[in-house]
């Protein structure tokens, strides 16, 4: 256990091509398998157990891989994502309802109003940094939500509601209640998302945020472009942000104001933390536990949440970089010829 | 003589009450290595950070290459021509060597998030090239064997020479290099001379401020003290040295002479 992300990363470096292939695909499918493993231990009591796979645990972990651009890549403390989350899910829910479109057709829509509104958020506040930027944020969270709460457009307390659920593709029906489907879907934009986050780790962009997390100005002066690159990891970190929002939408068929709380914003911070920071494998270790647990143990009743929160003060305090912390492994030095 | 690569013309900068530098007026000539020296507190980091853009002069002009540096932000400064190594190591600790310096590389690219997000041809060759030229950077620094290390776990001595390879990955016409000698022993100080000079002697031009006078008077072609924020001498190291007031700035003033 202790030494989990050595291993793994030692496994996977010392694959060829096609043994990496396998070992993903065969992660893939044990993880598309898991609504057919509801009758083991993995089972959840009280709540339904295909539910508890599609909301909470895939969305949060869709949420945790892209709130982990901006917080674990970049280092910048966004207490408020849910907003892109909510700017997604209320983009689903008017267009849905009020016009002809379809998810798929909303989905980039929704994508593109949350990056927008990362643009707007991301400008002026990433002038700012450290607390400043957290508290910022903080706020950007709360009047999107109080936005929603206010505006008849959007329902106010009552919301949105009869909001349709993706047409079929492929002949695949999404009915309300078939929350494999649901879960397949979110696989593919959450595999999308790790394409997307690993992809720019490697290259300029990847290089670029770690600078600027370890020390801002020595790259500013060594000639990162700075504000540009953290705005980016902000609209990067809304788009997905964005995208899970209109699935939630699209699956609950209801939302209100009340689905978009702060308390949402802190749990997938939470699972971040939790996770690793920075790791992507960590990261997502992070949001199954968080958005497993509380349901798991949901026989305890109203004790779950008190032990929910000893299990996180007692994880953090033995490994306070989270579960699989970032942390390159070093490979051994290569020994020139002295000649 | 070769011409003037960037020229600080009485440049002035203020803090408050404190003045930090006072009308200071020298240029740095291609291809030359300019060492700039003073006592504690004599200005010479603030020169660095005036130069760099860290701090807007109060008033005068900086004109590098031909042009002002006014308002241009750092990292332009940076894409201009200009790099330097901070006096108190800042590595990005997190990063490989080789990371490291191909991050300060990217200053050039063309190919920026969109492309290297979907592998266009542009971006993959551009990350080949830049690879191929850090490892080519830290062999040059001598230091080539650790490029797959952490910046962090990396030995002293090795840190300071990585931050010079770091500065030069971002192809600098100019490098400012901010005491590279502290706390190397006199051997390693010798090896530093040589590298300093294969840096020139490589096209770069050099503006070193150190605090160790035989490494400065060693590689100098020209020497420009400070003290108080006000110069009092540029010239040969030879002239330098039997300077009265650089003399009197380094060992105070006899008092039955004053």
């Amino acid at each position: 256990m202790f030494n989990l992300r050595d291993k793994g990363a030692e496994i996977w470096e010392n694959q060829g091509r096609i043994g990496r292939i396998v070992i993903a695909v065969g992660a893939i499918a044990i993880v598309a398998a898991l609504p057919f493993m509801g009758g083991t231990f993995l089972n959840t009591p009280v709540a339904d157990y295909e539910s508890v796979l599609v909301y909470p645990i895939a969305m949060f972990v869709l949420m945790a891989i892209g709130l982990n651009i901006v917080i674990g890549k970049s280092g910048l403390l966004d207490l408020g994502y849910v907003a892109f989350f909510a700017i997604g899910a209320y983009t689903m829910g008017l267009l849905g309802t009020k016009t002809d479109l379809n998810t798929w057709e909303i989905l980039p829509i929704g994508i593109a109003m949350a990056m927008f509104s990362g643009i707007i958020l991301g400008v002026p506040a990433l002038k700012l940094r450290g607390d400043y930027l957290a508290i910022i944020t903080l706020g950007f969270g709360e009047i999107v939500r109080i936005v929603a709460l206010n505006l008849g457009a959007l329902g106010r307390s009552e919301g949105i509601q009869g909001i349709p659920t993706p047409p079929g593709i492929f002949g695949i029906e999404y009915a309300f209640d078939s929350h494999r489907i649901y879960y397949w879907t979110l696989l593919i934009l959450i595999l999308l998302a790790i394409w997307m986050v690993r992809r720019l780790s490697a290259r300029r962009a990847g290089r670029a945020w770690e600078s600027i997390r370890q020390d801002e100005d020595a790259a500013e002066l060594l000639g990162v472009p700075t504000f540009k690159y953290k705005v980016w990891a902000f609209v990067l970190g809304a788009s997905v942000g964005g995208a899970a929002g209109v699935l939630y939408a699209s699956k609950t068929l209801f939302i209100a104001p009340d689905n978009f709380t702060l308390q949402i914003s802190i749990l997938i911070l939470a699972c971040v933390v939790f996770g690793g920071m920075g790791n992507i494998w960590g990261v997502i270790l992070g949001a199954v536990i968080l958005g497993y647990l509380p349901d798991r143990i949901r026989f305890l009743s109203e004790a779950r949440l008190l032990v929910f929160g000893l299990v996180l003060v007692i994880m953090m305090n033995l490994r306070p970089d989270g579960i699989l912390p970032r942390k390159k492994r070093e490979k051994a030095i290569v020994k020139k010829d002295a000649s | 003589m070769n011409k003037s690569l960037i020229e600080l013309k009485n440049v002035t900068m203020k803090f408050g009450g404190v003045t930090a530098l006072s009308d200071v007026t020298f240029d740095v000539k291609e291809k030359e290595i300019l060492g700039l020296i003073g006592p504690n507190g004599a200005g010479k980091t603030t020169v660095f950070n005036v130069i760099t853009g860290v701090y807007q002069i109060t008033s005068g002009e900086i004109i590098f290459d031909g042009k002002s540096l006014a308002g241009v932000k750092r990292y332009k400064i940076t894409k201009r021509g200009i790099a330097r190594t901070f006096q108190n190591i800042r590595l990005w600790g997190d990063m490989t060597a080789l990371e490291n310096v191909m991050t300060a590389a990217d200053t050039h690219k063309k190919s920026g998030l969109v492309s290297g997000l979907f592998g266009f041809p542009i971006s993959r060759r551009e990350e080949k090239r830049d690879k191929a030229r850090a490892q080519e950077l830290l062999d040059f620094i001598g230091i080539g064997e650790y490029s797959d290390r952490l910046a962090k776990n990396l030995p002293y001595g090795v840190q300071r020479r990585l931050e010079i390879a770091r500065a030069m990955g971002a192809e600098p016409k100019l490098l400012l290099l901010d005491e590279p000698a502290a706390g190397f022993n006199p051997a390693e100080k010798v090896e530093l001379a040589a590298t300093i000079r294969k840096i020139r002697d490589a096209g770069y031009t050099v503006l070193l401020i150190e605090h160790d006078m035989s490494l400065v008077m060693k590689v100098s072609d020209r020497v420009v003290v400070l003290d108080f924020g006000q110069k009092i001498a540029d010239d040969s190291p030879r002239n330098v040295q039997d300077d009265k007031r650089v003399i009197e700035a380094y060992l105070g003033v006899p008092e039955d002479a004053s």
